[in-house]
């Protein structure tokens, strides 16, 4: 009992100085980091069914190569757009 | 059958069927093609996509009977690769629809049967695009009895009703009874078990299906009642439809304006409005059927422009590939006939 108390009360211990810092618990470089990975999963989801049908669409047409890959690569703009995150924090 | 595994790959499939589709017969080509004799169309589909099929059959048959057989392997080679293409629910969809296909050749061979063709004739009509495999296939058109072809079928999912459906043929000894069998026990496949409570792409699906059900219904009603035969049309209702159900067909099959008016009102209203009125001019029943025929194409280009990620595109695509199969047959033999282009016009169906 009295350990658990105690552990309890270490660990709040070890807690409080970053509960109480007045730093941001993610700091700029981080939250960039993290929109650049979600707008990258979001590319990804979109480019799953883009390229699904590109493909489909190759299969049946070999001209439809090009343009094909052109709209399958066309979500990569987000994660393009969202590394302007990195530069401006 | 059902097992696919995965999730449905609407967009692969989908975008295919669609660049299939793209290259099927369009108006002009319908226009080029009654101007032409048995070799030109042979020839001419010796261009298109055809091609595989006119080279391998081409030394074997010549004139209609080579482009019957070409337009018919064709048709089994795009459906067995929409299946190949197909994951999951989307697969489930497309094979049971496909069973359409089964559902024609029972048809075909109990007719055969029953008319006592010869069992190569009655193989040269079948199409091996649906589940039920060439070997029972073969064994069905060699059936020497109409009750050997119902045996043989047992296991399939036409066994139950056609079991029932025997007892009536040997009492009336007509065909309607096991040919209305198979259709209802297509359709019931066909719709049989979905969730009581449909996701999004089950609910397409249901909606594709009605509408074919609501325009079979309907041609049904109309030949029945224009025919004045004293007919119910309860016999030949299919369940499933969302514009009628067995009480109210009944009841308008007798009153034609009433029918009319019914579908006028019916979400199917603006798609058929130009078609209704051509029936209330002319008493051409044929030409209304093809219209209808029409219109359900068009109707199916609008659910599949409205959904493009769902099965609408891949059963319109189907719908669309029957017919062009249809129309360039029509026109074949029509010509073999030597009827004249006009004429055969008239019995294309393009949408």
């Amino acid at each position: 009992m009295l350990a658990t108390t105690l552990a309890l009360f270490s660990s709040i211990v070890s807690f409080a100085p970053i509960l109480q810092s007045s730093a941001p618990g993610i700091t700029g470089s981080a939250g960039a980091a993290i929109a650049v990975g979600l707008a990258a999963l979001g590319a990804g989801i979109a480019e799953r069914g883009i390229g699904a049908a590109a493909v489909g669409a190759v299969a049946e047409d070999d001209d439809m190569f090009g343009r094909g890959l052109i709209f399958t690569v066309l979500p990569e703009t987000l994660v393009i757009l969202a590394l302007v995150t990195i530069f401006v924090v | 059958m059902s097992a696919a595994r995965g999730t449905a790959n609407y967009e692969y499939v989908t975008s295919r069927v669609r660049s299939r589709g793209a290259s099927l017969f369009d108006a002009d080509d319908y226009r080029k093609l009654v101007r032409m004799g048995p070799g030109e169309i042979a020839r001419f589909m010796e261009e298109t996509e055809y091609e595989a099929e006119m080279n391998a059959l081409g030394s074997r048959f010549e004139g209609v009977d080579l482009i019957e057989y070409a337009l018919n392997r064709n048709l089994a080679k795009h459906f067995d690769d929409l299946l190949n293409w197909a994951d999951g629910a989307l697969y489930d969809y497309v094979a049971r629809y496909l069973r359409k296909f089964d559902a024609w050749n029972v048809k075909t061979a109990f007719r055969g049967i029953y008319s006592d063709a010869d069992p190569s004739e009655i193989e040269d009509d079948l199409i091996t695009a649906g589940e039920l495999s060439e070997t029972l296939l073969s064994r069905l058109v060699d059936a020497g009895s109409i009750e050997e072809a119902v045996d043989l079928l047992d296991g399939t999912l036409f066994a139950d009703a056609l079991d029932e459906a025997y007892e009536l043929y040997e009492q009336e000894s007509l065909l309607v009874p096991l040919e209305n069998a198979v259709d209802r026990a297509y359709y019931a496949d066909l719709m049989a078990n979905l969730p009581s409570e449909p996701n999004r792409a089950e609910e397409l699906y249901l909606q594709f299906l009605r509408a074919e059900i609501d325009f079979r219904n309907l041609r049904n009603a109309l030949r029945i009642s224009r025919s004045g035969a004293d007919i119910d049309p309860v016999e030949f209702y299919i369940d499933g439809g969302r514009l009628f159900d067995a009480a109210t067909l009944r009841q308008l099959a007798s009153n034609p304006d009433e029918l009319v008016a019914r579908v006028r009102e019916s979400v199917y209203g603006d798609e058929l409005d130009a078609t209704l009125d051509e029936l209330a001019e002319a008493d051409d029943l044929i030409a209304f059927e093809h219209a209808l025929d029409a219109a359900l194409l068009s109707y199916s280009d609008t659910l599949s422009n409205r959904y493009p990620l769902s099965v609408c595109p891949v059963l319109a695509y189907v719908l669309a590939k029957e017919r062009e199969v249809d129309n360039v047959r029509a026109i074949a033999r029509g010509r073999e006939a030597g009827l004249d282009p006009e004429e055969i016009e008239t019995e294309l169906v393009i949408a």
